[in-house]
């Protein structure tokens, strides 16, 4: 058995992330005890709609999000319990609401900071309309295994530390939020546990008092004795001392009250909760409080410390007068364990999980990123460059200096063409019709292909075949070619020609060839076959594409990583038309219809719709 | 709770129709001397000098001057601003009229439970206490407002007559509109001044405490909550109160001096309950601090700097419950870095360390902060089968 909540309590909370997180913690109770969700539904109007994931053991349940209570009961009438979460601002109106709508019995409220005359005007409104108000600023209401309201009890293992998969006899009363927990757990380990354990909150006017639920608790069969942390300021616990003597009572009290280091204190200094404040004349001090509970019959301590002591002796004397059977904790092996977090099993390596992924460039799971397990600011301290980090990540080795040197200049000569190219032009339409840049610089990205500068894996592919299957066979490889293939790729070009020679290319093979020591079979090989082509047609010249690729694979790069010089190259270029065009401010293109041939059919009219 | 001063106080009884008579704050002596040239009752009344601060007792240290005429107050305030009282300094006076009067009066309203009790006595002033037997009340449901009928027929009951009594009545209507509007715990007017010839009424004196937590519902608050721990703050209480202010979760710190346990406690009540057991076991606490609500790491390591500089101490209490939602590994985190850089800076000498705690992340929290005594700290790390506040007597018999 149990006071104000159990395995029929089903809630609602009002609140968003930390309402969000509470419902998590709530659930971890939930499964422990074997119940359904305790919470069905939330209400925060900014996240109308959404549907929030929370795990009972393993199974994922969807809660929904509504933007007013009324909307959250109607689609959820078994809802009898609200929750409040929010900033003190709106808790007020939120626990008003809550506490006139029909549906609802309990209101627990977490917010702290809430003013004291709408804390009085809420406890009025719930006692008019025959409701429990528990806080504000409680941490919730815990049913030992019936059911968990807020985040009372703490983290899983707790919950089994403290015996709250099963009922005892003792009951919580305290202020403190942290105390309810410390509470719980003196009862389990001196005694058998709790039934139901309420922190009431620390505000000087707490929705509900402690003889309220005393009164529960007395009611409670199966509880037979409970514990109240008080504290200095107010008078809920002299109240509750006037109860217990009123009238022969069942449950035994125990009581620990905190606040008598205020009698040595300087005058006038105070602290705690809000409602730890003395009043005039020692009223309300701790010691008038523990002497009023003791004279009332209850077993107060005199310290904190004492209370493990007292727990201890009312349950032996509960057991040795017979109330309660000794009860032994079920063992920790009958009780479920949470579903570990995939993460953690694989950590300690008790699942085989076949990877989705694999790489074998970069791991930034460190400090910092790693190309090839070289730290990215030591490459950078050493004087390392782009070209260096294009061959870690494209080719798996770092280039030499001369390679580098080749590198720098390949991607130098093709970097930009002009706006009149098909990438550059589609760039800069996009830059005009106003969309951002990886949209423009994608645009101009698509035009890359068999046409315009897709050339160059394909002409190292080819020039690399050569020199394998035809070498000094140049006849042999071009009629294999133009057989197999068509045109060679990296050969010919629209404007160029002997006569009229492509600068980028005689400076490329000049540079590679005597500058540097770079063994070139691809290049040279790719040289003769010019020779051959250029004496049968004047512009059929080895091209910018052919020579990157041929020198390319001459460095060693990967066929696949071909085209890859060009796209990044260009890429610089049409990052420049796009910032170029937008700090013109220029206007939408449009093409000019004198630009168009219109063949299109006449005029005519639709037929009705066969 | 929030107690505020008095030229506060005055600003909200004339908001609300309470009168109070002519009165000015100011910082500057020399500024009381140009307020001069241009308020008439600054130049013909006699007027009265007080200390605007959080200090107790101002009349016995000599901060409240009686009976002076404008030059004598100039000198009063020049005397009084830059002076030194314990920690404290005086930084503004409040110079009022004095007003001649004929009677002295009392009137109080105080929250309670079901809404606040308003409180007059026809005899008032400072020997209010002895007379207390003539204080007559009235209690005010939460929401609701007393009659003037009502109202008046209090003051008659506590001794006024016709035209007074109606006008008491009608100070005590808007003492109510006051208190309700203003989220005010508390206003005691002692005394309520009369001066007959006129029947010219006035507020001499007041003492007033809001509900802080009601701030966000009142934008023309242009005041600070002065001090509730009977003196003014240190820079090292305001430091934290600022850091408070801006986290989520809270950090608390009042310094007691003379103490020699240091208290590095989590959670409001059981930070309490640490204090009352070193206490009881005749030890004295070098401070009050608080840790709750999953107080980010960096906010519990600067308090922990903060405590480690407390003098003379010679234990620190790393104690708390066993949490419901502060990460013990988290919070943990702050305090050893706090420790640590604590002792670089020449802190901590001789002082030994008492750990008991327990919550999210115990195991690991407490293995992280039992490692300091590889770094040679005298700590003493206990889990949650160690009785709370236990690490307090194993302190103090050490």
């Amino acid at each position: 058995m149990s006071i104000v909540i159990n395995k029929e309590t089903r809630a609602v909370i009002i609140g968003g992330a930390a309402g969000v997180n509470a419902a998590k913690k709530m659930a971890e109770f939930d499964f422990l005890v074997k119940r359904p969700l305790t919470i069905q539904a939330f209400v925060y109007p900014p996240e109308e709609g959404q549907q929030k994931e929370i795990f009972l053991g393993g199974e994922l349940k969807n809660v929904k999000v509504y933007s007013t209570l009324d909307e959250a009961l109607a689609h959820n009438p078994q809802i009898n319990t609200a929750l409040v979460y929010l900033g003190a601002s709106r808790a007020t109106k939120a626990t008003q609401e809550a506490l006139e709508s029909e549906h609802i019995n309990l209101v627990s409220v977490i917010t702290e900071g809430v003013p004291e005359k709408d804390a009085k005007k809420l406890r009025i409104l719930a006692e008019k309309n025959g409701k429990i108000l528990n806080g504000p600023s409680s941490i919730g209401i815990m049913s030992a295994g019936e059911c968990r309201l807020g985040v009372i009890g703490g983290e899983y293992k707790n919950l089994k530390l403290c015996n709250l998969y099963r009922p005892g006899s003792f009951g919580v009363l305290t202020k403190s939020g942290g105390l309810s927990n410390e509470a719980m757990w003196l009862c389990a380990q001196n005694g058998n546990g709790i039934t139901s354990a309420v922190a009431i909150g620390g505000d000087a006017y707490p929705g509900t008092d402690f003889v309220t639920y005393l009164e529960m608790f007395e009611k409670d069969p199966d509880t037979k004795a409970v514990v109240i942390i008080g504290e200095v300021g107010g008078s809920l616990e002299e109240e509750a001392a006037e109860w217990l003597a009123a009238e022969k009572r069942r449950i035994r009290v125990i009581a620990a009250i905190g606040g008598t280091c205020q009698e040595v204190l300087p005058q006038g200094m105070k602290f705690g909760h809000a409602g730890a404040k003395e009043g005039k004349k020692g009223a309300g001090s701790a010691r008038s409080k523990m002497n009023v509970l003791r004279e009332a019959g209850a077993l107060v301590p005199d310290t904190f410390g004492g209370l493990s002591k007292a727990i201890k002796q009312v349950y032996d004397e509960l057991l040795a007068d017979g109330s309660i059977a000794p009860e032994e904790p079920i063992s920790d092996d009958l009780l479920p364990e949470l579903p570990p977090k995939v993460q953690k099993v694989i950590k300690e390596g008790e699942v085989i999980v076949e990877p989705l992924v694999r790489t074998t460039i970069s791991d930034d799971r460190g400090e910092e990123p790693r190309y090839r397990g070289y730290a990215a600011s030591e490459l950078c301290e050493k004087g390392y460059g782009m070209e260096d980090v294009i061959g870690l990540l494209w080719n798996k080795k770092l280039p030499t200096k001369e390679e580098s040197e080749i590198i720098k200049r390949i991607i130098m000569i093709s970097a930009d063409h002009g706006p009149a190219v098909s990438g550059a032009y589609g760039a800069i339409l996009g830059a005009c019709a106003g969309i951002d840049m990886p949209q423009a610089v994608s645009a101009g990205m698509t035009m890359i292909g068999p046409r315009f500068g897709g050339a160059v894996t394909n002409a190292g592919k080819y020039f690399q075949k050569g020199v394998q299957d035809f070498p000094n066979d140049i006849p042999g490889f071009l009629a294999w070619m133009k057989k197999n293939v068509g045109p060679v790729p990296g050969i010919g070009h629209r404007v160029k020609s002997l006569k009229n020679p492509d600068k980028r290319v005689k400076y490329l093979v000049s540079y590679v060839k005597n500058e540097t020591s770079l063994h070139t079979p691809c290049l040279d090989y790719a040289l003769e076959v010019e020779k051959v082509t250029t004496a049968k047609k004047d512009n059929l010249i080895l091209n910018v594409d052919g020579t990157m690729g041929a020198i390319l694979m001459d460095l060693g790069f990967p066929v696949h990583s071909l085209n890859g010089f060009f796209v990044l190259a260009r890429t610089i270029g049409m990052i420049g038309h796009w910032i170029d065009q937008n700090e013109q401010n220029s206007r939408l293109i449009r093409l000019y219809d004198y630009l168009i041939n219109y063949a299109v059919e006449d005029e005519k009219e639709v037929p009705d719709k066969k | 709770m929030a107690k505020i001063l008095e030229g506060s106080a005055m600003k909200f009884f004339n908001k609300w129709g309470i009168p109070v008579p002519n009165y000015v704050v100011v910082m500057d002596p020399n500024r009381l001397a140009q307020l001069g040239e241009a308020n008439k009752w600054l130049r013909e009344s006699k007027l009265v000098v007080k200390a605007h601060e959080a200090i107790g007792g101002r009349y016995k240290l000599g901060l409240v001057k009686l009976g002076l005429n404008l030059d004598e107050a100039v000198a009063a305030a020049r005397e009084m601003i830059g002076k030194k009282i314990g920690s404290a300094e005086i930084r503004q006076v409040i110079i009022a009229e004095m007003l001649d009067h004929d009677a002295e009066f009392y009137m109080s309203m105080s929250g309670n439970k079901d809404g606040a009790e308003l409180l007059v006595s026809s005899k008032g002033g400072v020997d209010i206490e002895d007379n207390w037997d003539t204080v007559k009340r009235i209690q005010i449901p939460v929401g609701e407002a007393p009659s003037i009928e009502d109202l008046t027929a209090l003051a008659e009951e506590a001794g006024f007559e016709g035209e007074i009594a109606e006008r008491v009545g009608k100070i005590a209507s808007r003492l109510v509109l006051c208190f309700d509007n203003e989220d005010a715990q508390s206003i005691e007017i002692n005394p309520l001044v009369i001066r007959k010839s006129d029947m010219r009424f006035a507020a001499l004196d007041a003492v007033m405490n809001v509900d802080w937590d009601a701030r966000f519902r009142h934008p023309d608050w242009d005041f600070k909550p002065v001090s509730e721990i009977g003196r003014p703050y240190t820079d090292a209480e305001q430091q934290m109160m600022e850091l408070d202010s801006r986290i989520k979760g809270s950090v608390k710190f009042v310094e007691v001096p003379g103490g020699e346990v240091a208290l590095l406690t989590a959670g409001g009540g059981a930070s309490v309950f640490y204090a009352d057991a070193v206490v009881a076991r005749g030890g004295t606490i070098a401070n009050y601090a608080e840790y709750s609500g999953a107080p980010p790491d960096w906010a519990v390591e600067a308090l922990t700097e903060i405590l480690c500089q407390l003098p003379n101490i010679k234990h620190i209490i790393v104690g708390g419950a066993i949490a419901n939602f502060t990460d013990v590994k988290a919070t943990f985190g702050g305090i050893i870095n706090g420790l640590r850089e604590s002792r670089e800076n020449g802190f901590l000498k001789g002082v030994k360390i008492w750990v008991r705690r327990g919550g999210p992340n115990e195991t690991e929290g407490l293995a992280a902060i039992s490692k300091l005594k590889d770094e040679g700290f005298d700590i003493h790390v206990y889990d949650r089968n160690m009785p709370m506040t236990d690490i307090v007597d194993l302190a103090m018999n050490s």
